[in-house]
């Protein structure tokens, strides 16, 4: 019994660490629109580099962010990318790249809802900008397309 | 998740690629999925949401059938 409340003591303090380590880091991103690496947030939160190390992955094992294969640099914060995509983001805020369309859209929705994503149809080429007033389309002929179904989305992230 | 110039357009990549076809939509419907989704991403009280509150969300915009399943 006391071991079990000692867990869920400890499990609790994980999560508070986590949801800290996940606000500073989407925090910096915004800010810079680069990914702010472990320790960055580290120094920001007063942790240890390994506790944000062991932090982030916490957080990709949750599916709250994407790491780097086999690293702890951030691939995903989504909706942000932190590589660059085929999906610009243009908000009062700052430029940021969005992992689909979805996620550029996404960026713009989590800026204030004024924007716009520049992206190209993949069968033409042909550019495509999609432009976001006042949390309303304002501007965008065309179609999203998703090619995997939900329950399969996160066999593999980077391709959906 | 990409986007389209047209219906055409999805069809024919689609072949090119040999992939299947998934789900194709408006931007519209791809805004307003995008609005439900993260309009509260940076909110201190932010969590991931539980299946029956994703399922809620697709089935709000009309994004339903086999494709929109979570398991």
């Amino acid at each position: 019994m006391v071991l079990a409340l000692l867990g869920a003591r400890v499990g609790s303090r994980a999560v508070e660490l986590d949801d800290r380590v996940r606000l500073v880091l989407y925090e910096r991103f915004v800010e810079t629109g680069v990914p702010p690496s472990a320790a960055e947030v580290a120094a920001e939160v007063g942790l240890g580099a390994e506790e944000a190390e062991a932090a982030y992955r916490r957080l990709a094992d949750a599916h709250v962010i994407v790491l780097m294969p086999g690293t702890t640099e951030l691939w995903m914060a989504a909706p942000l990318s932190g590589v660059p995509t085929a999906f610009r983001v243009e908000t009062p805020t700052g430029s940021f790249w969005g992992n689909c369309i979805w996620d550029a859209l996404g960026t713009i929705a989590m800026l204030g809802g004024r924007g716009t994503v520049e992206t190209g149809c993949p069968d033409c080429d042909e550019p495509l900008t999609i432009r976001v007033e006042a949390g309303e389309l304002a501007e965008g002929d065309g179609l999203a397309h998703f090619a995997v179904p939900v329950a399969r989305w996160w066999d593999n992230i980077g391709f959906t | 998740m990409l986007a389209f110039r047209s219906e055409a357009h999805v069809n024919r990549w689609c072949e090119r690629t040999g992939l299947p076809k998934g789900a194709s939509f408006s931007l519209e419907t791809a805004w307003r999925l995008a609005d439900a989704w993260y309009r509260d991403r940076l909110s201190p009280s932010w969590r991931r949401r539980t299946p029956e509150e994703a399922r809620a969300v697709f089935d709000g915009l009309g994004l339903t059938g086999d494709f929109w399943r979570l398991t």
